[in-house]
């Protein structure tokens, strides 16, 4: 069995809205919680798949575990070293090894930088390599995603969307990471580079011994990539375990409703349910999807879902999964 | 008798840093029927919004439409503006475009005066986008109501507004009336576009991409909702995704776009069959490239479309997808190289534009 990478215990981020003069002269703002005591950890040469609806925290958790936001609480453990409190200075020597796909094609890359020189910053941030050196790494780099030599000479701009992906991935191989967060890859794709883009990192995976944390709302890729898949519920983990498991014998009524959303798009025959929108602002009290939980209108709403001293802990159910529901 | 024909269809922008034209849509022929949803699919840049933007008359930047036909009912909406433009061709392609920008606007907007918004109403992919920041969302509607509809009086045009948000299921709509579109999520948002296009009650609705960025699970409701109401309201829609899973559970008919042109068309049955025999390679490349429960068991590669989406500016003399198709053999070879294969009909109603499938 592979060592442990990074391990996640409780851990929490709030931000923290001020709105209005009667909360800025009392100092006193709403609190958001975006992560709400998340735990999970991730092997070598393992994916993790981070699913859940927009809003839900999927990429607060990706920036707080390479400490790119602070965390509010909780602890992070990468590679056996507590990172949570590690000052800027400290954790520079680790940045190399954990490295982030933006959602956005261009956010990594200097649109007034040609390929090359975006490139050669990436190989010589960490070291003094000679020229002889960059070059063979650049060659090294644009075979291990497959990108022809001609780009080099271009601009971002002047790039499709796959090869400005290709371009994000090379940079952020460039400094040999051991752990790549990777924020939703996909989804500013289109299906067929979907598929080159989903193939690459699978065989980069293989060949380099790489970790992910895969962030998608695209089921059915988080599906296949990932060997463990963890659903989050308003920055909370309500369901983790196998990727067959989750996608096949899901047992959290939440995680049920986002993989029958897939097939219902497809499908004429469906069950119809209303069910509204999740919202920070309602307070939670005990079980945070009873709101909108069909399970919970089925049972004739008992008083556990809404106990506000009964917020429904991780249930280990056997083989790995773990299921946050006084039902399941 | 068609709502909307679409005759040869030729869209094009200037690239300035490229010195040349973007062939952006490119002879594209497509009907609808009254009451029929034909879907478009193709990769980004396949040309499939332009065309919408097109049959709109919604197309900013020179040269952009500059021949073909857009007949809605019986009455063609480039009539007369031919005179605006000049088109020098050479071997069927376009070398030079002259065209008087602003007769063509003032003559265009004239004659899309009464069908853009009533006759044709349009949403898009990004709802928040294109809704009035400034304004609730019930003032929005009410002033569609009022230009579009006989509903003039302030209560009459209220009432209708309060119907609309009703039918496309916001809850508690009279509480949604006074919002403004940020207090609202993508999925109402949406909602609230729809009941503005289809307040007017509209013989064509344009929907483009009208899934596309919201969540998953907000994604099937409004598939849902869209299924509904054309079952209700019988509005001719023109979808336009890059998600098969829409088009194959809204689409009547569908046609496959590549590079500019249309390279297949036909009920949705005959081009989305699981198993279809006759097939154009992209729309088989292309089914191929979603992940498939048995590729998800099995851990096994997806097929992707090697190489990238035809750049519009270098269209090459054959096949517009000669350069990604793996199943060209050498009996088609030269013919695919060389020549643009013509739209042939392979069965009733479906057509190809391949050399393997000649007519």
């Amino acid at each position: 069995m592979s060592k442990t990478l990074l391990e996640v215990t409780d851990l929490r981020k709030h931000y923290s809205q001020r709105r209005g003069l009667a909360s800025l002269l009392t100092g006193q703002g709403r609190v958001i919680p975006a992560v709400d005591g998340v735990s999970f950890y991730l092997r070598e040469n393992e994916t993790v798949g981070l699913v859940g609806e927009s809003g839900c925290g999927k990429t607060t958790i990706g920036r707080t575990v390479l400490r790119l936001t602070d965390p509010s609480g909780g602890r992070i453990v990468f590679g056996g070293r507590d990172i949570t409190h590690l000052s800027r200075a400290a954790l520079r020597p680790l940045r190399r090894e954990m490295q982030m796909i933006f959602q956005d094609l261009d956010a990594g890359l200097n649109p007034k930088m040609r390929v090359r020189a975006i490139l050669r910053e990436a190989l010589t941030v960490y070291e003094r390599p000679s020229d002889a050196e960059i070059a063979s790494r650049i060659r090294e780099l644009l075979a291990q995603v497959n990108l022809k030599d001609s780009k080099l000479a271009n601009f971002p701009s002047e790039l499709s969307g796959g090869e400005k992906r290709r371009v994000g991935i090379a940079r952020v191989l460039a400094v040999r990471p051991r752990l790549i967060v990777a924020d939703e890859p996909t989804s500013a794709l289109d299906v067929s580079i979907q598929a080159q883009v989903v193939n690459l990192l699978r065989d980069l995976q293989k060949d380099l011994g790489l970790s992910y944390l895969f962030i998608s709302h695209d089921l059915p890729v988080v599906e296949l990539v990932s060997q463990k898949v963890a659903v989050m519920y308003l920055g909370r983990i309500v369901e983790m375990g196998l990727a067959e498991t989750i996608a096949h014998q899901p047992r959290h009524p939440y995680t049920r409703i986002l993989w029958s959303s897939l097939k219902d798009k497809q499908n004429t025959e469906r069950e119809h349910r209303t069910w509204g929108v999740f919202d920070f602002e309602q307070p939670v009290s005990g079980c945070r999807f009873a709101p909108r939980c069909p399970l919970y209108q089925d049972k004739g709403r008992p008083a556990v879902c809404t106990d506000p001293a009964s917020e429904p802990p991780l249930r280990d159910l056997g083989k790995g999964q773990v299921v946050a529901c006084h039902f399941a | 008798m068609m709502l909307l024909s679409i005759e040869n269809l030729r869209t094009y922008f200037y690239s300035r840093p490229r010195r040349a034209f973007v062939r952006s849509v490119d002879g594209v022929s497509l009907h609808v029927a009254p009451g029929e949803t034909l879907g478009i699919v193709g990769e980004s840049g396949s040309g499939k919004s332009v065309t919408a933007l097109s049959a709109a008359g919604l197309v900013s930047g020179a040269p952009g439409v500059i021949g073909g036909r857009i007949q809605l009912k019986s009455r063609n909406l480039l009539d007369g503006l031919e005179r605006y433009v000049k088109v020098e061709e050479r071997d069927g392609r376009v070398m030079a475009v002259e065209k008087d920008e602003r007769g063509w606007r003032r003559h265009a907007e004239t004659s899309m005066q009464g069908v853009r918004g009533k006759e044709i109403a349009m949403i898009f992919q990004n709802p928040r986008s294109a809704l009035n920041p400034y304004s609730t969302v019930g003032r929005q509607l009410v002033e569609t109501i009022r230009l579009h509809t006989r509903f003039k009086t302030e209560n009459e045009s209220k009432e209708r507004a309060l119907h609309w948000l009703e039918r496309v299921r916001i809850d508690s709509p009279r509480l949604r009336f006074d919002n403004f579109p940020f207090g609202m999520s993508g999925g109402m948002c949406q909602r609230a576009m729809l009941a503005m296009a289809l307040c007017a009650e509209p013989s064509l609705l344009i929907a483009d991409e009208p899934t596309t960025g919201l969540d998953a699970t907000i994604q099937s409701r409004i598939v849902e909702l869209l299924a509904e109401l054309k079952a209700e309201t019988g509005t001719a829609t023109l979808l336009i995704s890059h998600d098969i899973s829409v088009i194959q559970r809204l689409a009547d008919r569908v046609a496959v776009m590549y590079g500019g042109t249309v390279v297949e068309t036909g009920s949705a049955a005959q081009v989305l069959a699981p198993r279809a025999q006759v097939r154009h390679p992209y729309t088989a490349a292309l089914l191929a490239s979603i992940p498939s429960t048995e590729t998800i068991r099995r851990k096994s590669y997806l097929q992707a479309i090697e190489g990238e989406v035809l750049d519009t500016i270098e269209v090459p003399r054959g096949c517009r997808f000669y350069g990604r198709c793996d199943r060209v053999t050498e009996a088609v070879r030269s013919r695919c190289a060389g020549l643009e294969p013509p739209l042939a009909e392979v069965a009733p109603g479906h057509k190809l534009r391949c050399w393997l499938y000649p007519a």
